[in-house]
């Protein structure tokens, strides 16, 4: 049988059982937003109850000229951008799946998508959080304005910490304006080292792209295909993403073209307005397309990563770059579907990500496989510290024990 | 007991096999002992509270920071690490004396990787060096504290340090990728790293800002920023500080992120006028200092929609600086107006304060009232775009009165913005300074949960004893009440 669950209807309501929990029952607590994350981490015994936030989605205040908004923890993410363009204003945070996940899932996991490049990740836009810890404290961390440095920056230890030390139960972000428009340019060349070099030169382009996107022949294919967009995919794309006034996006993809042309270019394309709308999302989707068995998350320095999808590429790998930061989503098509040879060709990869000072996560699998598969990553030197933390917060191990790093070896 | 604090530890009352110990780590040229050289070291820019260190350390490499914590673990004495002492909270008092390790001999730029877009250095690196060394590079280090000619980065990272220019380019926090930091118990570890999502917790946030109570950072890898194409800065003149607050209101209301948003008020303009001569006019109420950055393309738009708005809420004219040497000297004057202020008053004493930017006019308000209420001359320049506000109140520290009145009004206008649903400190830290705010601020069980984040990493509390947190563990850490506010300062 599944976990029973518990859906409160107000943050005192959680405290109170979750309080009441860690004194009597002590059971495992999983909280859920829009379940679209729930694989993530190692392989764990069922959790006792499922804390199901879909409840809490309450806006709470949302000052528009201050460009903050506070909201409910269990707000679905589409719910709340589609507030904030009301007003103009957005969370930049590319979420996958808008239309289930809810901020605090998303938050907790710390999703992020092509535009982290030009806007960063969740940790630059949670200015003040309230969460509920083991014991049932309802504490609250930061505040309601974009700078303040009172007290620890609980923020950014519960961005990515996957429920695992406490249940966020109310976020403020800090928000800013929607562009005018935006658009890309997709170009394929003959090869990643082709690729190399003109990254390399974008470091010091006139322009100041938003995105920084690298797919293979697989993943561009994959991209194209779901956006509805007619694009070369037969080659190695370079897809850049600019945002702005109509004016700005124009001079930039003019400036951009001019930069870029020369040996090794194929083609080149502009994407505008409701198709670069389209592979905005189709960019964000790509990881979690999750009909393939197996997708994973390379954090590599941005030098490294060609190398890194040129060997994918040759592995069978559908590759997309976030070349600018540095992360490498990758999906193992079907056909290389044995456990066996996804464990070899992710020792591979790991290996090589390691070598440069990277990692290799797996974000979603078969959940029989999770076993061989490097749910977390290999083991970094900090993780002993790590767990001395989430003992030290959660000392009974009840908020999704098992699954992060309190679990690693 | 508050008069104990203040006064020099004997001599005799340190181990002699303590400073033995120290100095077989650091050498006899790695050594403070003398009563007249700790002095330097007995405060930062928080002159309130005094209190001399034991003894100054000054190692030169992360070995060096283990070896001297381990000692201190073992002859059971409180450390604290200090940068240049710049920090306006107290962030660097040693309180309950002891070792005070000092870092600014660790100022090395170990690697810059452009391709990369970061760099590491060492913690005791002045902020500008970095900067400078980068310039003609294309990239440069965002966080600009105006005290950046002095401060070192890893200061910034204890603190968290903000600037003019964090409107649109966040503080250092977002800027810092990673950090390798002595903990408490002398074992080091390595946070982060050179690339961007490291499995596992961000530690490396949660450290930066934590004051150095639950560590000491010995290495800081931070990110690198592409330089803007293209700048545009103005002057707007106000006749009223409520004009300049309006429009500040209608700038950030119009979904327009300026690079900086400055303002700085009558007081504040005619003293930097006498220092700097740059041709303010003397009889304006306020003037605003704006920065747009970003394309060629676009600044001249933006620029000019920022100065439509000035001028629908009365803008008196709004000067553009027309040459990279008007801008610079335009900046100098925001960042060096503190220097200026000792043309004001023999004392000052510079708040910290943030409110949403919309209850701006409300807030100023209210320092202006509170200025009247209690017969205090009060200035102000600060960072109006985040709504972080830096209230000056001039006063003269002989006169015990205009001390206490001081006193009285930091703390009305600090209860006005935690009232306004703002905060007590943007930039500047808790420190000793504001401890007495954190339970104003937060509920007790905030606290705890940042109380059990402490003592996971300094279960003794002999790391940075008696910072930010009011319910301090550890060693002689009782709080002086205030007995002068703070006469100078560099923002």
């Amino acid at each position: 049988m599944s976990a029973t669950e518990f859906t409160p209807a107000t943050q005192l309501e959680l405290s109170r059982f979750v309080a009441e929990n860690a004194q009597n029952q002590r059971q495992t607590l999983c909280p859920v937003g829009g379940r679209t994350a729930l694989h993530f981490g190692f392989s764990a015994p069922s959790p006792g109850v499922q804390i199901v936030m879909s409840q809490l989605n309450r806006i709470v205040d949302y000052p528009a000229r201050d460009m903050t908004i506070t909201v409910e923890a269990g707000l679905r993410v589409d719910a709340l951008q589609a507030t904030l363009a009301n007003e103009r204003q957005r969370l930049p945070v590319d979420i996958a799946q808008a239309e289930r996940a809810t901020l605090g899932g998303a938050l907790a996991t710390n999703t992020s998508g092509p535009r982290r490049f030009g806007h960063g990740t969740f940790r630059d836009y949670v200015i003040g959080i309230s969460a509920v810890d083991a014991d049932g404290r309802l504490f609250k961390a930061g505040g309601r304005v974009v700078k303040n440095v009172a007290g620890y920056d609980i923020c950014k230890l519960l961005v990515g910490s996957r429920g695992t030390l406490a249940v966020v139960t109310q976020v403020t972000l800090k928000l800013r304006p929607l562009p005018e428009t935006s658009a890309q340019l997709w170009l394929t060349f003959d090869s990643f080292q082709e690729i190399e070099e003109r990254l390399a030169g974008l470091l010091t382009s006139q322009t100041r792209p938003v995105a920084i996107e690298v797919l293979n022949p697989a993943a561009a294919a994959l991209i194209a295909a779901s956006a509805r967009c007619d694009l070369p995919a037969n080659a190695p794309v370079l897809c850049i993403g600019v945002e702005g006034s109509k004016r700005e996006v124009e001079w930039q993809l003019q400036m951009l073209t001019q930069e870029l042309t020369g040996r090794g270019l194929l083609e080149s394309r502009q994407v505008r307005d409701h198709d670069a709308d389209r592979i905005w999302e189709a960019l964000t989707e790509f990881q979690t397309c999750a009909d393939d068995p197996l997708t994973f998350e390379a954090n590599l320095r941005p030098s490294q990563c060609m190398t890194f999808a040129e060997r994918a590429t040759d592995l069978g790998v559908a590759v997309q770059v976030h070349a600018g930061n540095g992360q490498v989503i990758g999906q193992l098509l079907e056909e290389s579907a044995t456990i066996d040879q996804t464990v070899s060709i992710l020792n591979e990869l790991g290996t090589l990500a390691r070598s440069a000072g990277g990692n290799l996560v797996v974000l979603h699998c078969d959940s029989a496989w999770k076993s061989r598969m490097p749910m977390c990553g290999a083991p970094e030197s900090s993780w002993p510290l790590m767990k001395q933390l989430k003992s030290k917060l959660d000392p009974q191990g009840l908020l999704n024990p098992g699954r992060f790093v309190d679990a690693a070896p | 007991m508050t008069t104990a604090l203040a006064e020099p530890v004997p001599t005799d009352a340190r181990p002699q096999k303590l400073l033995d110990r120290l100095r077989s780590i650091v050498g006899d040229a790695g050594l403070l002992v003398e009563r007249e050289e700790l002095l330097v070291y007995e405060c930062d820019g928080y002159t309130v509270e005094k209190k001399c260190p034991d003894v100054v350390v000054f190692p030169a490499n992360t070995e060096q920071v283990v070896a001297i914590v381990r000692a201190c673990n073992e002859f059971e004495v409180p450390f604290v690490p200090r940068g240049a002492g710049t920090s306006l909270a107290g962030g660097c008092l040693p309180i309950g004396g002891g070792v005070m390790i000092s870092l600014t001999r660790m100022k090395r730029i170990i690697e810059v990787n452009l391709r990369d877009r970061y760099a590491i250095v060492e913690p005791g690196l002045v902020n500008v060096h970095l900067t400078q060394h980068l310039k003609g590079s294309g990239y440069h280090y965002a966080p600009d504290p105006s005290s950046q000619g002095a401060c070192t980065i890893g200061g910034n990272f204890a603190t968290n340090s903000g600037g003019p220019h964090t409107l649109k380019y966040g503080v250092t926090v977002n800027h810092v990728l990673g950090a390798e930091v002595v903990l408490p118990d002398g074992t080091v570890a390595m946070l982060g790293g050179t690339v961007e999502d490291v499995p596992g917790y961000d530690l490396t946030g949660l450290f930066v800002g934590s004051e150095g109570t639950l560590g000491i950072c010995t290495k800081v890898i931070v990110r690198l920023t592409r330089d803007p194409a293209a700048y545009r800065t103005m002057l707007g003149v106000f006749e009223t500080v409520g004009d300049a607050t309006r429009a500040i209101s209608e700038i950030i209301g119009a979904g327009i992120v300026p690079a900086a948003l400055e303002m700085m008020d009558q007081g504040i303009v005619s003293a930097v006028e006498q220092a700097f001569h740059f041709g303010f006019p003397l009889d304006a109420g306020a003037v605003l200092l704006i920065e747009v950055d970003g394309l060629e393309v676009a600044v001249d738009e933006e620029a000019q929609r920022i100065i439509a708005l000035c001028n629908q809420s009365g803008a008196r004219e709004v000067r553009q600086a027309n040459t990279p040497k008007e801008r610079m000297l335009l900046w100098k004057c925001r960042k060096q107006a503190f220097g200026a202020i000792g043309r004001l008053s023999p004392s000052y004493c510079t708040q910290d304060g943030v409110v949403p930017r919309t209850k701006l006019p409300e807030i100023l308000e209210f320092i202006t009232a509170c200025g009247q209420r209690h017969g205090l001359r009060i200035v102000n320049v600060f960072h109006a775009g985040d709504g972080n506000i830096h209230p000056i109140l001039l006063f003269d520290e002989r006169d015990a009165d205009q001390v206490r009145r001081v006193l009285l009004a930091s703390d009305e206008i600090l209860g006005k913005c935690i009232d306004m649903g703002g905060s007590v400190t943007g930039e500047h830290g808790i420190g000793v300074e504001k401890i007495s705010f954190m339970d104003k601020l937060f509920a007790p069980e905030d606290l705890l949960v940042m109380k059990s984040i402490r003592d996971c990493f300094n279960p003794t509390g002999r790391c940075s004893p008696g910072k930010m947190l009011p319910t301090s563990a550890g060693c002689g850490n009782e709080h002086l009440p205030k007995v002068k506010p703070g006469r100078r300062a560099a923002m």
